[in-house]
């Protein structure tokens, strides 16, 4: 008994020698997910490797290349015995590749290269690492994942035993969530995309015969413009705005910008000043292209995600449309409702849409001028 | 996870490329008693055989504070883990496991594991004196002199009386410890306790302000324990206070796999100019950052004094002098949260340690000359 008290007395001298110490066990395991395979390396110290398998065959306390050459077998053994990979097709065949070593801060490692054939592509990985679990229980994996251009970490052994992880983008839905809020916000706070449309869907519950306005008959022929309208405009953005953001094409934003507002300009004094009556979709197109380099510039300044950037678009986009959409659901039916009164015809069309041209107007001098 | 990255990238920064060595007989690693497989075949029996288990975890955690080398905490839980996860464990393992987790800083539940281990043997003086250094770091100064109480009367009196002078220097009776201690006959004193008893007492001669004899004190307890590297870390201190860095260098040559020391020799080289300073940074760093990776903090009084002294980070190392100071409150906790706080230009943050020292009557010079410049 007394002697145990005073070795232990010895220890914990000082109380404060809490911090001691330097690194814990740690191992280095990097892998990059391709479909169903997994090229991946694992960094085991040395003296680690030592107590998990023996490579100081000769005893003397040193471990040399040579030694370590000569158990690259019974690491391997013990590898597939402490390292498991799991699909959802089931276990991975591991294949490892020849040792090598590489320096670290705190001293040499053995740099075991291997690759995983996990059977079907990969959507969730379950990695169990037992290395030196018997051993020395602090030792810990330190994981490196990265799949589909994104990288988590993670840190593995110790009593969480195996764990699995989700390869599809992590941040997939959030970006999409945020996107789409980003689209409804552009089209609502950017309110010259909206007053284009509404120059083309103003006339569209009205129809021209004989160089007068009259109200459609039936509900039909107004949703039907208005449809139409705003297929078009959707589509022809959605072009652009995809091969922008995918940077096919790119014009500068000055040009867009200016092109934006005399669009609006064109739209709104087809309606004092009729030419185009019936096939107002076709302005709609043909200015809706621009449009879409208008909202490529927004989702520019954002950035679109690495790993995301298809779904961020698809997102950005879909908020774009809704946002048009409750605008076109508020304004529509009112416009419908008031469409036979002398009010629309011969005050909210024409002078409306002057107001909206003249607005324009300045944008344009503004924008050109930059 | 923005820090878990940019930990690795510090971690990955400082690997060089693999290769293939050109020569077999090139040495990869030079392994220290009780480093290999062979010793395994040792442990494997410890699962089966109580008396082969503690003494080699005992050993282990020896080796653990002589190299400063985590691994053997590990090894040492490893044989302890069959032993303490029994119905009814063991409580030498308990204690031994109560040790381990101590030096990882997991204080909770090291006191845990005691207290299991003391319903089961009330006698057990290692427990006890065990028990009292835990709540001595946690600046529980009451029910630790309780356990050294209890430790009295199951052991021997000369280190009984370290365990009890060594708390009442802490807590309003600094003067009256030294003497006391300084007056124990050492006769008959085995190697660890004179050593015990010199640390202590270099200690409280450091908040006394007499560094001298603090010099004097950690030279004579490192001539009972040459490789002590907490005794090294103290007087090192004592060395950097005094500017005296050359010194410093030659004190901690060679030893910097054992952090604290590698945090005063960066301290000294920063002061001397020293070209080996960029070395030292990037070990230190490197530990930090794979702690950080790991979840851990250890080493968060170390941290935060290198980001204070060397990197002057002073917001970061305010952030981790607080961090610090919420798990342990040694003299020195506080005297690096006070200098933090200061440096970061908000003496007020430091206001918790100045409370608990005023509290429990702590008294440390260097922590009234830190607090003082800035009111």
């Amino acid at each position: 008994m007394k002697t145990t008290t005073l070795v232990l007395a010895a220890l914990l001298l000082g109380a404060a020698m809490s911090a001691q110490a330097h690194v814990a066990s740690n191992s280095f395991l990097s892998m990059r997910v391709d479909r169903a395979q997994v090229d991946g390396t694992l960094e085991l110290a040395v003296r680690d490797a030592e107590i998990a398998v023996g490579l100081d065959s000769n005893h003397d306390g040193k471990v040399t290349w040579g030694e370590v050459r000569a158990a690259q077998s019974v690491l391997v053994l013990y590898l597939r015995e402490h390292l498991h990979l799991t699909g959802s097709a089931g276990q991975c065949a591991l294949q490892f590749g020849a040792v090598q070593i590489n320096e670290r801060v705190d001293g040499n490692y053995l740099w075991q290269p291997f690759t995983a054939d996990c059977h079907t592509a990969l959507r969730r990985l379950t990695i169990d690492y037992r290395l030196l679990d018997e051993e020395d229980p602090s030792h810990r994996g330190l994981l490196t994942l990265s799949a589909q251009q994104v990288t988590q970490t993670a840190v593995l052994g110790g009593a969480r035993g195996a764990q699995s992880f989700d390869l599809r983008h992590p941040a997939l839905w959030s970006a999409f969530i945020e996107y789409l809020q980003a689209g409804i916000w552009h089209i609502w706070s950017g309110i010259d995309h909206l007053l284009f449309l509404l120059s083309l869907l103003l006339p569209a519950v009205l129809r021209r015969r004989q160089h007068r306005w009259q109200a459609v008959p039936h509900a039909a022929p107004a949703f039907l413009n208005i449809l139409k309208v705003v297929t078009a405009f959707t589509l022809a953005h959605s072009i652009t705005l995809s091969l922008a953001a995918f940077d096919i094409i790119r014009l500068p934003t000055r040009l867009t910008e200016s092109a934006i507002a005399a669009s609006i300009i064109v739209g709104a004094l087809n309606n004092v000043f009729p030419l185009v009556t019936e096939a107002r979709w076709r302005i709609a197109f043909a200015f809706g292209l621009l449009h879409g380099f208008g909202f490529a510039a927004v989702l520019s300044e954002m950035g679109l995600p690495q790993g995301a950037r298809l779904v961020s678009l698809v997102a950005f986009n879909l908020g774009v449309e809704a946002g048009q959409l409750a605008v076109v659901l508020a304004v529509m039916p009112l416009a419908y409702l008031l469409r036979a009164t002398r009010l629309y015809q011969r005050a909210l069309l024409p002078w409306g849409s002057t107001a909206i041209a003249a607005l324009a107007v300045v944008w344009l001098i503004q924008r050109a001028a930059g | 996870m923005c820090a878990a990255l940019l930990a690795i990238s510090a971690v990955t920064a400082v690997a060089a490329r693999p290769y293939v060595p050109a020569d077999d007989n090139i040495v990869l690693a030079h392994l220290s008693a009780g480093v290999s497989h062979t010793s395994l075949q040792v442990r494997q029996q410890a699962g089966a055989r109580v008396d082969v288990a503690l003494p080699l975890a005992q050993f282990y955690i020896s080796q653990a504070r002589a190299t400063g080398d985590l691994r053997f905490l590990g090894y040492a839980e490893a044989l302890l883990r069959h032993w303490t996860s029994q119905p009814s464990p063991n409580p030498e393992a308990l204690v031994l496991y109560a040790t381990i987790l101590q030096s990882r800083h997991s204080f909770d539940a090291a006191l845990a594991e005691l207290d299991e281990a003391l319903g089961a043997r009330p006698d057990d003086a290692q427990a006890w004196l065990t028990r009292a250094t835990v709540l001595r770091v946690l600046g529980r100064y009451a029910p630790a002199a309780d356990a050294c109480a209890q430790f009295a009367r199951r052991a021997d009196a000369g280190v009984s009386l370290i365990c009890e002078q060594s708390i009442k220097s802490l807590a309003g009776h600094l003067a009256s410890a030294y003497a006391t201690l300084a007056g124990l006959s050492t006769q008959g004193m085995l190697d660890a306790e004179w050593t015990w008893r010199d640390s202590e007492l270099g200690e409280m001669a450091v908040r006394l302000g007499r560094d001298a004899d603090a010099e004097r004190w950690f030279r004579e307890a490192l001539s009972h324990s040459p490789g002590d590297s907490y005794v090294k870390a103290a007087y090192a201190d004592v060395l950097l206070r005094q500017h005296r860095s050359a010194e410093v260098l030659t004190l901690l040559n060679g030893q910097e796999s054992i952090e604290p020391l590698l945090l005063r020799l960066a301290i000294a080289q920063q002061q001397l100019g020293d070209p080996g300073l960029a070395r030292s940074r990037e070990l230190l760093q490197a530990a930090f950052s794979a702690e950080a990776e790991r979840g851990e903090s250890v080493h968060r009084r170390e941290q935060a004094r290198f980001l204070l002294e060397v990197e002057n980070r002073t917001q970061e190392a305010l952030a981790a002098a607080l961090a610090n100071w919420a798990v342990q409150r040694e003299p020195d906790d506080a005297l690096i949260l006070v200098k933090a706080a200061r440096a970061a230009g908000t003496p007020q943050r430091a206001e918790p340690a100045l409370a608990f020292a005023r509290a429990q009557g702590l008294r440390d010079v260097r922590l009234a000359a830190a607090a003082d410049t800035h009111s």
